[in-house]
């Protein structure tokens, strides 16, 4: 907090006083050791009461019962259908009113994603098509069909004698062709 | 007794007008002279405001004192105040014609604070770089500055957190600052 960036970036809040015990005295403090930055705050404060002056000052009361009639008015006259239909709009899809639609259209889109990963996985699974024992000797044929590569393999194998057909992948094969 | 605003709010909801009447009397003028910060015209600041008011009573139903009753009336005001600066914008010309009519009726008020040739060249530079603001940034200035609200109602008002406020604030502030320049 003392490098004097910090403090100025600080001072806005300091002047506001919004800034915490602590932080306000750090900048008090080096505001009277700091020239520089005091300056700064001796600008900030001729600002602020510049905007006041021009905000607050210039600004003309307005009388209550004439204000009140125009509000009156709004409220008792009957709107026609397209002008209820126009502040529907209006309200519903001001920038505020849409704020919901941003992560609505991200939980959208990560879902369609997600699908379609589960898709494509699921297209993997079935990328092996077929597995079918064509004698009594333990002899098989295998299909199997690679759908991203569009890869089709034909395979013919033999189990080892003894061997349980389920533990497929130790099994040592004797490709046909 | 007075009436808290939260008791008015729940006879109006109960469809007793007077209590709005009552509610419009505590914040028209405070409402008007945010309008007119963010706006710079009067009459456009003066419908808006009736406006907001019109809104506040059709909403009212829905109001269920999470908030303050004030949080929430500025909250309308400056969203209708910042929607209708959008639609201004469409035609600039107009808007600087009736700023320059401003201008001369500011200068036909007495208690005028800016007394010599050096002050109005500041509050003439300052009206140009307030108006060179993001809606954003001016909503913040003016709140702070006319009403002297706490970061959190404002962060309450503009849907935002206490710290986007700070940095809001910092960064307009320094923006009139370098405009302003040798002014200050």
């Amino acid at each position: 907090m003392r490098d004097c960036k910090l403090i100025r970036e600080s001072l806005s809040g300091w002047l506001d006083g919004q800034l915490g015990t602590s932080d306000a005295e750090i900048i008090r403090l080096h505001l009277e050791s700091c020239a520089s930055c005091d300056g700064e705050r001796r600008q900030l404060e001729k600002l602020q009461s510049s905007l006041k002056s021009l905000l607050v000052s210039n600004v003309p009361r307005i009388a209550f019962e004439p204000f009140w009639a125009g509000v009156r008015e709004r409220i008792t006259k009957k709107r026609s259908w397209h002008e209820e239909i126009m502040e529907w709009a209006r309200s519903t899809f001001a920038a505020p009113g849409l704020a919901w639609t941003v992560p609505a259209v991200i939980v959208v889109l990560l879902g369609v994603f997600a699908l379609d990963s589960f898709w494509k996985l699921g297209s993997q699974r079935n990328n092996f098509a077929a597995v079918e024992s064509i004698d009594a000797h333990g002899r098989n044929v295998a299909l199997l069909r690679e759908d991203e590569t569009k890869t089709t393999v034909i395979w013919l194998y033999q189990n080892q004698e003894g061997e349980d057909e389920s533990s497929g992948e130790n099994t040592e094969t004797s490709p046909s062709f | 007794m007075e009436s808290s605003d939260w008791e008015l709010v729940q006879k109006c909801q109960a469809g007793e007008i007077g209590a709005f009447q009552e509610l419009v009397s505590r914040y028209h003028q405070k409402i008007y002279v945010v309008i007119v910060g963010l706006l710079r015209n009067r009459e456009d600041a003066l419908e808006v405001a009736q406006e907001t008011f019109f809104r506040a009573y059709r909403k009212i139903k829905s109001f269920q004192g999470g908030s303050s009753f004030y949080t929430w009336l500025y909250r309308i005001a400056v969203n209708m105040a910042i929607d209708s600066q959008r639609r201004q914008k469409r035609n600039p010309l107009e808007f600087r014609e009736t700023m320059d009519g401003l201008f001369e009726e500011q200068n036909e008020v007495a208690r005028d604070p800016f007394s010599d040739v050096h002050d109005r060249e500041l509050r003439e530079k300052l009206v140009a770089s307030i108006n060179d603001l993001t809606p954003e940034h001016k909503a913040v200035i003016i709140l702070r500055t006319v009403e002297g609200l706490s970061y959190k109602d404002i962060g309450e008002i503009l849907g935002c957190s206490e710290g986007t406020v700070m940095s809001r604030l910092h960064y307009a502030r320094k923006k009139l600052q370098e405009k302003l320049g040798a002014f200050l």
